[in-house]
């Protein structure tokens, strides 16, 4: 169990120095690799973020909708106000907080698929309103300014530092009382409140955490690329690409998410670029042999494989 | 003063009454049992007690204080605890941070996961579970579910503690068990209120009984005293010439 821990320190160590060291490098040798890790990491934002709220037992389809609401918030307010980047992203993300806090409190009492209809719904009429407001440059989309003037190994950087942020925050939750409270409410939201917990703070809490990191995140994403539009930024894409993760890593996982987001995402890259056409064919066959053969994920195989050393 | 007190205790779903004009009182430091046919709104009364479910009308008085209004967490703090009749174990989790949650979230004092695992364990050893703590709890049987039920309300720290059926299924070796387990429980000062189809047991344990019947109590006092009652006996075996349940 020690050696298991150490490994653990060690290896967490060797990735976060080689995440670091990765775009001073890349940024000389291959740009390109630059602007696919930037996507990995999003996505692992992304995957983690939405694993947060899963823990408790909520599957959203929501992501989406915040992903989008902090993208166009901080690409309207650092256009029309000339708002600095980096406080139109913190915005974004502070604003999915609210709107997540009510939508939250509304969709309460959904749990399954239930609650994944409302969120998907919520997510759908926010793409199809923006899609019509001029205000939003509707379909067309909007030009965004750049973060850091464009800099990416800066802005690499930038969401590397978010996702430590939101790993930091997903140990903190499963080594804490934290873990006891999310998966008794995951389990048993009744048993859980007769128990003691508070089941409406943990739910909305976790929502609001959630939220903030898609907000960010798609922010970020317009001032890295530049150009948003409600069918890429409200895509169900999004939303799916978040769940996916997770449940290919590993759920309720600190690594599992951040792990299936960056095999998945490089994985896809590959197939993308060796495969000419119809990729997605292999890579959604991949996926479904992973689910149905390892329903824990990456992360379970990887505790099968200790166990039977052990 | 009673420990708990309902007072009118209403509660229909849509046209069926399930709990009428309710009232009862639970004294510090008894065994009550609730019995009744099934359908007579005593899992409902636990709910309304607990507060998953709010009363149409009437008032729970808890320690001289009025909880109707309160959410179930906030009745836990407060020191009321509950098993549930479909046991309910948290999957995911072990047999002791099972216990765990209650020992962390049953009271408003915070404990640090060391003194809640502590305590955890030590409620675990109280109930009979001492050897399966560390085990998941799927696969565990019917009779260690029924501990764990009673192991998890017990680490809120209830002062009065709800047991609904926990002696349904057992073997009647196991119910000795479970009857010297409740015993034990009250001794440390807990008052119970229960619910049970098991008649030999409700009679070894409990001081007095009180029998619903369509959401209404008809009969209390003693097991021989309701025992005896007309009422009651109409209630479980149907009037000469009526139709039985």
């Amino acid at each position: 169990m020690t050696s298991r821990v150490a490994l653990r320190w060690v290896a967490s160590a060797a990735v976060l120095a080689a995440a670091v060291a990765f775009p001073f490098w890349a940024s000389r040798a291959e740009p390109y690799y630059l602007q696919i890790a930037i996507n990995v990491v999003i996505f692992a934002v992304l995957a983690l973020s939405w694993d947060l709220l899963a823990r408790t037992g909520q599957l959203s389809l929501a992501h989406a909708a915040f992903y989008g609401l902090g993208a166009y918030t901080s690409a309207l307010l650092t256009l029309r106000s000339g708002l600095p980047v980096p406080a139109g992203i913190l915005l974004g993300g502070l604003l999915a907080v609210v709107v997540a806090g009510g939508l939250g409190i509304l969709t309460l009492r959904l749990r399954g698929i239930y609650f994944a209809i409302a969120t998907l719904a919520f997510s759908e009429t926010l793409r199809v309103t923006t899609n019509q407001l001029r205000f939003t440059g509707a379909a067309t989309g909007l030009v965004v300014p750049p973060l850091l003037g464009g800099g990416r190994v800066a802005q690499y950087l930038v969401i590397l530092g978010i996702l430590l942020l939101v790993i930091a925050i997903s140990a903190f939750v499963n080594r804490s009382r934290w873990r006891y409270a999310v998966t008794a409410v995951r389990a048993n939201d009744e048993v859980a409140a007769t128990m003691g917990v508070n089941v409406v703070q943990v739910k909305v809490a976790a929502f609001m955490v959630s939220a903030f990191f898609a907000g960010i995140t798609g922010a970020y994403y317009g001032h890295v690329f530049l150009f948003i539009s409600p069918i890429e930024v409200y895509s169900l894409a999004v939303s799916v690409g978040a769940l996916v993760a997770p449940i290919f890593g590993g759920l309720y996982t600190t690594a599992g998410p951040v792990i299936g987001a960056a095999v998945l995402r490089v994985g896809e890259e590959i197939l993308r670029t060796t495969i000419r056409s119809g990729y997605l064919i292999i890579y959604g066959l991949i996926l479904a042999v992973v689910i149905l053969y390892m329903p824990r994920g990456l992360a379970g195989v990887w505790d099968a494989l200790w166990r039977r050393r052990a | 003063m009673s420990l708990l007190r309902l007072q009118k205790l209403t509660k229909t779903f849509g046209g069926l009454v399930a709990v009428a004009d309710l009232e009862l009182a639970v004294e510090e430091g008894e065994i009550l049992a609730m019995i009744g046919p099934n359908g007579a709104g005593k899992s409902t009364t636990f709910n309304l007690i607990s507060g998953l479910l709010a009363p149409d009308e009437g008032t729970i008085v808890f320690d001289g204080r009025d909880v109707t209004g309160l959410p179930p967490n906030v009745r836990a703090h407060l020191g009321i605890g509950r098993t549930f009749q479909v046991m309910q174990p948290f999957h995911d989790m072990t047999v002791r941070e099972n216990v765990m949650v209650g020992e962390l979230f049953g009271h408003s004092v915070p404990k640090t996961l060391r003194a809640a695992q502590r305590d955890a364990e030590e409620i675990c050893r109280l109930v009979g579970l001492e050897h399966l703590m560390g085990r998941d709890v799927l696969g565990l049987g019917v009779a260690d579910l029924k501990r764990l039920e009673i192991a998890r309300a017990l680490a809120t720290h209830p002062r009065l503690l709800l047991l609904d059926e926990v002696m349904a299924g057992l073997t009647p070796t196991e119910a000795q068990q479970a009857i010297a387990v409740i015993r034990a429980i009250r001794d440390r000062g807990v008052t119970v209120l229960l619910i049970d189809h098991v008649m030999s047991s409700v009679r070894d344990l409990a001081e007095r009984v009180a029998v619903l019947n369509f959401g209404r109590k008809i009969a209390e006092g003693t097991f021989e005293q309701v025992a005896r009652d007309p009422a009651v006996i109409e209630a479980y075996l149907g009037v000469e010439g009526g139709t039985a349940h």
